[in-house]
Formats: C-alpha cells, structure tokens, sequence
C-alpha cells in the first residue's frame, strides 16, 4: 500500500472541497492499494471517447465521472458493453440525456472508459469509519439490490485474513462462491486479500470516512474491482 | 483493578445523605435495605435537618461524623450534589449518586453533570450515577436500589454480575432472577456514568472472584474502544453477555456508499461485540435466558445437545429449535442405546429426541438422563417433562437435581409447559437449583447461549493461544 500517494490523493480532494471521491480517484487509491482494477482512461469527450476505446479494444464501458453522484447506475450514468464508436456516440448521447433529467446540476469531470471485464460472481467490500469503535469492514453479495438484500456482514477493521474467511462464509450468498450449481469455485483468497486490503487502507488513511468497492467480480481466479467510490470526512 | 473502585464494592463505612423519617422516601428505603441486606460496616444517616432518624442519631453533614466514609450514597436534589460531595472533602472515597436532574434533563442538568464529572476527576472519587440505582450486591451487601423488597424482590448470593445503564432494566431482571432462584453476584445500574463507566466496571469484574459470568444491559458505550478492550479482556476470564438496545439510527449522511447506509450504529456494535468475545443477547427475553443459562455456574463445551421428554411432539420441537439455533442434534451412541434399551420397553423411541411416551416414570427420566449424560456424548441435556403420565410425581425435580450434580458443570436445563400443575412443579425444579423454562423456546434459547459461549472459547483459544 502506497500510503504516501493514497494520502496525496485524499488531501488534494479535500483541498479542492469534495465531499466524495469519484470513480477514477477511488480507483486509483485501489491501485496503489494493490487491489486489481481494470484498464481506464477518463476523457471530456465523444472524441477522445472513441480514441480510448480503440486504445484498450472494444467492448468498452462507459461511466460518468462526478463525485456528487455517488450511485452512477440510478441515472443512468452507466453503458456496458459499448460495441463501437457508433454506439459510443449513441450512448454518450443517451446519457447526457438522463443526467440532464436526473441531476441536472451536478459536477461532470468527465467520462470514463473502461474495459469490459468478463462476468463472474458480484460481491460488494466497503468500509466506514464509526465514531465509537474505528474502522467497520463489510462483506456482502453485491449488485445495486445489497441494500435491499442485505445479505453482509461485519466486523471491526482492520481485519485478518481468518476473519476475511468469517465474514464470507456468514453471508447467505456464499455458496454462489463454492460451486453453487455446478458453477467453478471462486477465488476466496483473493477476495480475503481484498477485505483485508481494504480493511486496512480505510483503518489507516485519514480522511476516508466510507470505501466501496461494489461490485468486486470474482473469477475461479483473481478478483476485479469494476467500480468503487469513496465519502470523505 | 480500576482506581478506587474497591470501595464502591467493598466499602467499611458508608453515609446515607438527606435520609428522613418520612416513610417512602428513597434514602429511607436505602437505610432500610442496608438493614435487612446485613451490611456489616458502619452506617451513617446524614440530614441537616434532624438530629435523630430512626432512633439512631443523624449527622448534620458528611464532614460531622469525623470519620472516613468509603461510600456516599445520594438521593438529595441535583443542586445538593455537588456541594454535599465538595463540603466532605477527602472523607468520602467513593458515591453512588441515586439523583436524577442532570445531563438527562436539559441544558442545565448537562452543566451540572460537567462539573460532578470534573470534581470526581479532580478529587479522585469515584462516582456511579448520576440518575442511577447503584448497586445491589451479595457479597458486599450494598443495596443501594431504592425500590422495598416488596415491589422488586432481591436474589440470593450467586456468580452471575450485572451491568446495566438502565435501573429500571436491572430492577426488573433482579425481580425475575430472584423469583427464578437465580443467584447474583454485584448488579451495578450507572445511569449517566459521569465516572465510573461500563468499561470500568468490567476490568473489575474481570478480577472478581465472586463474579463467574457478566450480563449487560446497554444503551450507549462511552468510549467504543475501550469498551472492546475491557470486553475482550473480561471475556477472556469469564462469559461476558450483552443486550445492545436504541438500534435504530438517525442522522444518516446525504452521500453515502452502500456500506455507508447499511453500516449503522448497531452493526457497529455487533462488530465490536465479536471482536470482544462477547455474546450478544436480543432483548429482554433473551437477557433473561442468558441470565439464567450461566446463573448457576455451569457451562458447555461444545454444542450437542440431547433431548430427553416424555411428550413426542414438544421433543421435535425442541430439536427443530436447538437445529436452527445453531445447536447439533446429534444420534444416541450405540452403547447409551443398548443400555437403555435392556431397561425400557420396547415401544420407546430412544433416539434424539428420546420420546420416554406416556409410559414414562421418574426412573425412566433420571436413568436416560444418567445413560445419555453421564458419558461424553452430549454437552446440553434438556428435559422436557409433560406431567400428563401418571408416572411422573413430584420427586422427579430432586431425582433429576441429584443426577445432575454428578455431571459437574455440564448444564442441565428442564422444559415444563403447560398450566397451573406444570408451573407448581416448575416450582420445585427450582427448589432443587435447577434451570427451567416454561416454553421449548425459553430452553432451546438459553441451550444455544450456553453453545454460542463454548463456540467463542474455543475461537478465543485458538486465535489468543
């Protein structure tokens, strides 16, 4: 854990007043954490849109970037599977469109493009700082249902990996995990990595208040973090 | 041990402040519990306003009796406090402020509170409350819980300790505990804790030897980590219990993750309730069940659980219950059947749940419970008597009460539903020192607590060494 740059990160957002970290700046925080995350590029527009998308090889995805909207997908700041550079323009289109409609006022830094990653299981890892007791760490099944779902559990961070492996196996989903079906095994231990990492950075960062990664996909081997956000304070 | 709190436990002396001889007023009914408790040591009525109180002279202030007073119990108004406790000076070592007006009733009761918590810090005494019932306890026989007997009964000396921010909470527990024959140890309300607070009381806990098990009761902790250091530490000596209430939150944030709005007050404390060791206990009910599962100084070691009863479907209830509660069911070794098979009829069902039918006498119970017990099988027995058969006589509670001395710590916990007749006889169980539960659930619940407990042993034992 680059501690040094993820601090540098974290102060220069407070600096410039942010209240959240957006997508690319959380993201670049799980990189120098060690966490995977996909090939990115932010741009400003259409053009430079496409150029990235040729960069990395389409399928792409492609978000919006601002850190005054914490869940992207809710207003459709969100296109998966992006095919070409037509479908680019389509879909940038699109999307200005919803926000517009949506929240209308929000800051847009940009865009991000991204490459598509393969499908596997979601689960969700975050963090929050409590007054009382520091640092909560939370595992759960993902997808934007977790709130309704409720499928996670807790533990007071920073975490060990045994405890990583606790929180797992408490959650009703766990067994998508284990071959649920005749699906593959997945990478527990790459996900425990991840708790743990997670668990850490948020213990020992000042300024962090929550960190999510949701969804984190897991493979029979490795883990992605394909989207992640962070609420300072 | 935390400073100065040995003479809020063990005091010599204490001084009872603006005690009168109208009859129902608190300090008339704490000089009166001092009585019929047997406290040992000096006791000191103090009132300005009388000479004499009962009979036996009443001192103008703290400072007149020119003595050390170990402990100052106060039920005088919020405004008296301060002055009462500034006036003794160095005297008095510790108090137990009974008073309410302070920090739970607005801008000038929390000023208020501000400066008792700083006269304590400044001076050294140790104060518990304000807004509080203070302490009930068997060893030292203090009581300064200002309800008559009559209203909220007191139980016998026992291993169990209770730490509770609400008085009336504890009260009402006492109330139950001494009607279940249940045993306590100390029970400490600490209302406002401007001083002592949770986490002092467990570090001293945790040394107690008379203290074998701690149950709490909590609104809010003062200082989280602390808390789940001195949980940990205590826990690591003796089953540490705890009931968290005020789970609803306010004040959520504008943005936040998913984590954020899912991670609210109370998983926090079910975190840090994990992280200590701690086994936490749903609400009232299940505050009791715990209470009574270590109230009698037993323990499991593990999680296998027999069932034996005369009554086939509250035997399956039971199991479905233990099942679901995380308890493990499991079959009757070979050798326990054989036995038992040479003795009761063939019609018998010995499994788990062993059903004993309608057939079923009091040796049939005390022997399946020596065949099924007495080896390492089973870590729980429940017995669930229904008194239908008529077998079954009011000996069975002391047949049963001599077995289970044999089997040492492992717990016993009877079941007997039903009405009038089986509440009588649910009456005698506890003559006999036994657990018992009037519901499958009330047993099934208190089996796990006593599970969950072994389970948290064996973590702590393997993760701390």
């Amino acid at each position: 854990m680059d501690k040094k740059s993820i601090d540098r990160i974290v102060k220069e957002a407070f600096s410039l007043g942010k209240k959240a970290l957006a997508e690319p700046d959380a993201k670049e925080i799980l990189r120098l954490s060690s966490v995977p995350v996909p090939r990115s590029v932010l741009v400003k527009d259409v053009t430079g849109a496409i150029e990235a998308a040729e960069k990395i090889g389409y399928p792409v995805a492609l978000k919006i970037v601002s850190p005054e909207i914490v869940h992207k997908s809710d207003i459709g700041g969100v296109a998966l599977g992006v095919r070409d550079s037509r479908d680019i323009v389509d879909r940038w289109s699109n999307m200005i469109l919803n926000i517009a409609d949506e929240n209308p006022v929000a800051m847009i830094e940009g865009f991000l493009v991204e490459e598509m990653m393969p499908r596997g299981v979601e689960v969700v890892i975050g963090a929050v700082k409590d007054a009382q007791f520091g640092t909560v760490v939370m595992f759960g099944t993902g997808g934007v249902a977790v709130e309704l779902m409720k499928d996670v559990s807790f533990r007071l961070g920073p975490v060990d990996k045994e405890e990583a492996f606790e929180m797992m196996g408490e959650v009703r989903g766990y067994p998508l995990l284990t071959g649920f079906r005749g699906d593959t095994i997945k990478d527990l231990g790459a996900i425990a990595d991840c708790i743990v990492k997670l668990s850490r950075l948020v213990a020992l960062t000042d300024g962090i208040k929550e960190f999510e990664i949701n969804p984190l996909i897991v493979y029979e081997s490795g883990v992605m973090a394909v989207d992640a956000r962070a609420v300072l304070g | 041990m935390p400073k100065g709190l040995e003479h809020l436990f063990n005091p010599k002396s204490i001084a009872v402040v603006g005690v009168s001889d109208k009859p129902g007023k608190l300090s008339a009914i704490i000089m009166e519990s001092l009585l019929e408790s047997g406290f040992p040591g000096m006791v000191y009525p103090v009132n300005p306003r009388h000479t004499t109180v009962g009979g036996q002279r009443c001192y103008q202030s703290i400072e007149a009796i020119g003595a050390d007073i170990d402990l100052a119990i106060l039920a005088v108004p919020a405004s008296e406090v301060i002055p009462v406790l500034r006036n003794a000076g160095g005297t008095v070592k510790s108090a137990v402020v009974i008073s309410g007006g302070f920090a739970e009733s607005g801008a000038q009761g929390i000023a208020t509170e501000k400066e008792l918590a700083a006269l304590a810090r400044k001076s050294g005494l140790r104060i518990i409350g304000p807004n509080c019932m203070g302490i009930f306890d068997t060893i030292s026989k203090v009581d300064t819980f200002f309800i008559p007997g009559s209203r909220i009964r007191r139980p016998a000396r026992g291993g169990l300790s209770i730490i509770s921010q609400s008085g009336s909470f504890a009260a009402t527990a006492l109330d139950e505990l001494a009607s279940e024959g249940i045993g306590v140890a100390r029970v400490i309300s600490y209302g406002n804790m401007c001083d002592v607070n949770e986490s002092d009381c467990l570090d001293f806990l945790r040394e107690d030897v008379h203290t074998s098990a701690v149950a709490l009761y909590i609104e809010s902790v003062d200082d989280g980590r602390r808390f789940v250091e001195s949980a940990s530490r205590c826990s690591l000596k003796k089953p540490v219990l705890a009931v968290k209430v005020g789970r609803r939150d306010s004040g959520a944030s504008a943005a936040r993750s998913h984590t954020g709005a899912l991670a609210g007050r109370y998983e926090a404390y079910k975190a840090a309730f994990r992280k200590a060791g701690v086994i936490e206990l749903e609400g009232y009910e299940d505050f009791m069940c715990g209470c009574k599962a270590f109230g009698r100084g037993t323990s499991a070691k593990g999680n296998r659980v027999v069932i034996i009863t005369d009554g086939g479907g509250v035997g399956v209830n039971l199991a479905d219950l233990c099942e679901s509660a995380g308890l493990k069911v499991v079959p009757v070794p070979d050798n326990v059947r054989e036995r038992l098979a040479s003795v009761f009829p063939p019609y018998f069902s010995i499994g788990n749940p062993m059903d004993l039918t309608g057939s079923a006498t009091d040796d049939m119970f005390a022997d399946a419970l020596d065949a099924s017990f007495s080896g390492d099988s089973f870590d729980i027995a429940i017995v669930a008597v229904l008194w239908g058969p008529p077998g079954l006589t009011d000996d069975l509670p002391e047949m049963l009460a001599q077995k289970a001395m044999l089997f040492g710590s492992k717990p016993l916990i009877i079941c007997s539903p039903g009405g009038d007749y089986a509440r009588g006889r649910a009456g005698l169980f506890r003559r006999h020192g036994q657990t018992v539960f009037a519901t499958p659930e009330g047993a099934a619940r208190a089996a796990s607590i006593l599970a969950r407990s072994a389970e948290m042993v064996k973590r702590r034992v393997k993760k701390d060494g």
